[in-house]
């Protein structure tokens, strides 16, 4: 909270502003993706990263699994419970008023984190595997944030490739532009919500097992990346993925850039007041051309 | 014949609710005013979401700005609690017309988020302005002995947001907000003004929260950031609401008082699994039930809107 800024400290904002803007942006792609195909705003998707966090800490706790090994584990495993999540509940909703969609996936979030309390009780949890941080110059970069970035720097990469390349990422853009088109090119819709809603919950997990070696873990840590992460695609334009890329890092630059002003408490804030503002000046987005 | 009969119970159940503070026990009394408020606070969402189909995902921070307001008032100001109480509807009022202004534009779950947003920004304000709010270490009201005067007091509110949704709906403005709902953009072309009808309904949903906000300070004698802008009252509300039937007159009172009678009754007894089954209700539902017991009841036997 200095009224002097000097270039060392901007360098430092910018760095760790893009370090958590590249996870941001790996884990809003995932929400950005259940929008995009389902118009579906998935409230669960914080607590589905929380989840990750929790596979990553079981696995790190009792067999000593490497954190960023747990990927392996907590990535298929996420996929799955997101491929059940659609099949059971949210395909009942999805031609629903949003009012439902919104509703039956917070219905579904507060069960999976009072689940979790259940199961691991509300203490904090840490993941001790990485500690210190790179220095170089007047800059210093957390280890376990550099390698977060450069992990969630090459599964982002992969998935839009995955989007770009392949006929089933072709499919599910098609999906996400229109369904009616996309179904009588012979488009099975319901297999791409599926897969979607599976590949999402793969990034979130992917986020959850990444921040598990950096934050304290616990039940309710998910949500506040529920929010982020429609920030990030307001900030993007709902329904463009490149542009949840770009939303996120500047989310990222964003808070760190308030955290030099303003305490952490109000910095949260911050993110809220952005969200509402953007929304008012450019209802979809900042990126967003097509109105949803 | 059967509608003198339903007058008569209805005579009777007011008679009662009106003498039963000077027989019931204390903590009666204290149940009976939880449940005047959760219906005040379901109707009063129902009035906004219910009738427009514009979900306010964060009513709550009309409750919390309705209980600071009050007890600012009564702390710095020492303005009598029935007064500071009407104080806070009217300062949550004047908060929806400056929020409802920008984001009553915005498009199904925008706004929604919009309102949950709203909520933590004043979450977090309640906590930054210390010198008027006492920050996170909260906000001491003088005690008060009797729950009665309160009772009355929150009862009347019920009474009251119940009354408006019972006159909102019968009337040609009812019918506006329920056109909205249904089809905006063929509103628009009907040549309503839909952004000044959002609008007032917006305002007239605020001032019940913060009424009931203010009694409740007043009540507990004590307000903190977390205690009065918590996420889980506004789905509470909004659950008591789909549960009775959204968008009628007499759903969120049904709502109101089978969900909290159930939670008397079950959920005590179940401490952890409380918030689970909680969960669960939401989405059984959303899923079986969109339209809530008064909205099949009135599907099924062509019942009119004025249930």
């Amino acid at each position: 909270m200095s009224l002097v800024i000097t270039p060392a400290m901007l360098g430092q904002v910018i760095v760790s502003g893009l370090l958590a803007g590249s996870l941001y942006a790996m884990v809003a792609l995932g929400l950005g993706l259940i929008f995009g195909v389902m118009r579906v705003l998935n409230v669960a998707h914080g607590p589905l990263l929380m989840l990750g966090a929790y596979v990553t800490f079981w696995l790190f706790s009792t067999v000593g699994l490497n954190p960023y090994l747990s990927l392996l584990v907590s990535m298929p495993l996420l996929y799955l419970l997101g491929v059940l999540l659609q099949r059971f509940l949210v395909y009942r909703v999805v031609d629903a008023p949003e009012l439902s969609s919104l509703l039956v996936t917070f219905g579904v979030s507060i069960a999976i984190v009072n689940l979790a309390q259940l199961a691991f009780t509300s203490d904090l949890r840490a993941v001790e595997y990485l500690t210190g941080a790179f220095v170089l110059g007047p800059i210093a970069f957390s280890k376990s944030r550099v390698i977060a970035c450069a992990i969630a720097v090459a599964i982002t990469a992969a998935a839009f490739l995955f989007l770009q390349k392949t006929r089933l990422g072709k499919a599910i853009r098609a999906v996400s532009q229109s369904r009616e088109v996309a179904q009588v090119c012979g488009i099975n819709v319901g297999r791409v919500h599926a897969i979607a809603f599976g590949l999402a919950s793969a990034l979130a997990a992917a986020g959850g097992s990444l921040v598990a070696v950096m934050v304290a873990i616990q039940p309710e840590m998910g949500q506040v990346y529920t929010f982020k992460s429609f920030l990030v695609i307001v900030l993007g334009g709902a329904g463009n993925y490149p542009g949840a890329l770009l939303g996120g890092l500047l989310l990222g630059l964003i808070e760190q850039l308030s955290s030099l002003f303003l305490t952490t408490q109000v910095n949260e804030a911050v993110a809220y007041v952005l969200l509402v503002v953007v929304l008012l000046v450019r209802p979809t987005g900042l990126l967003g051309g097509r109105a949803s | 014949m059967r509608r003198a009969g339903l007058t008569g119970l209805a005579a009777a159940l007011l008679l009662g609710l009106l003498l039963y503070p000077l027989e019931g026990s204390g903590y009666g009394v204290r149940l009976m005013l939880q449940l005047f408020m959760w219906i005040a606070l379901a109707q009063s969402w129902n009035l906004i979401s219910g009738l427009t189909g514009y979900v306010s995902f964060g009513h709550v921070a009309f409750y919390g700005t309705g209980a600071y307001a009050t007890g600012i008032v009564i702390t710095k100001l020492h303005w009598p609690w029935l007064a500071a109480a009407l104080m806070g509807g009217l300062v949550a009022a004047v908060l929806a017309l400056v929020i409802g202004w920008p984001c009553l534009r915005l498009k199904g779950p925008y706004f929604a988020i919009a309102m949950l947003g709203l909520n933590e920004v004043l979450r977090v304000a309640a906590s930054y302005f210390e010198g008027l709010t006492g920050g996170g270490l909260g906000l001491s009201l003088p005690t008060l002995h009797a729950s009665v005067p309160i009772y009355y007091a929150m009862g009347l509110t019920a009474a009251g947001v119940t009354l408006l949704a019972y006159v909102i709906l019968t009337s040609r403005f009812g019918l506006r907000l329920m056109t909205i709902r249904e089809d905006e953009v063929a509103a628009e072309a009907m040549g309503i003004d839909t952004f000044r009808y959002k609008l007032y309904a917006f305002l007239l949903s605020a001032v019940g929260p913060g009424v009931v906000g203010g009694l409740s300070a007043r009540d507990q004698g004590y307000i903190e950031p977390i205690s009065v802008f918590p996420l889980l009252m506004t789905i509470t509300m909004i659950v008591m609401a789909l549960f009775g039937g959204k968008g009628t007159i007499w759903g969120p009172v049904l709502g109101a008082v089978l969900l909290f009678a159930f939670q008397e009754v079950v959920w005590a007894r179940f401490i952890y699994l409380h918030q689970l089954l909680f969960g669960a209700i939401i989405v059984a539902v959303v899923l079986v039930m969109p339209r809530g017991i008064l909205g099949v009841l009135q599907q099924k036997y062509n019942l009119p809107r004025t249930i």
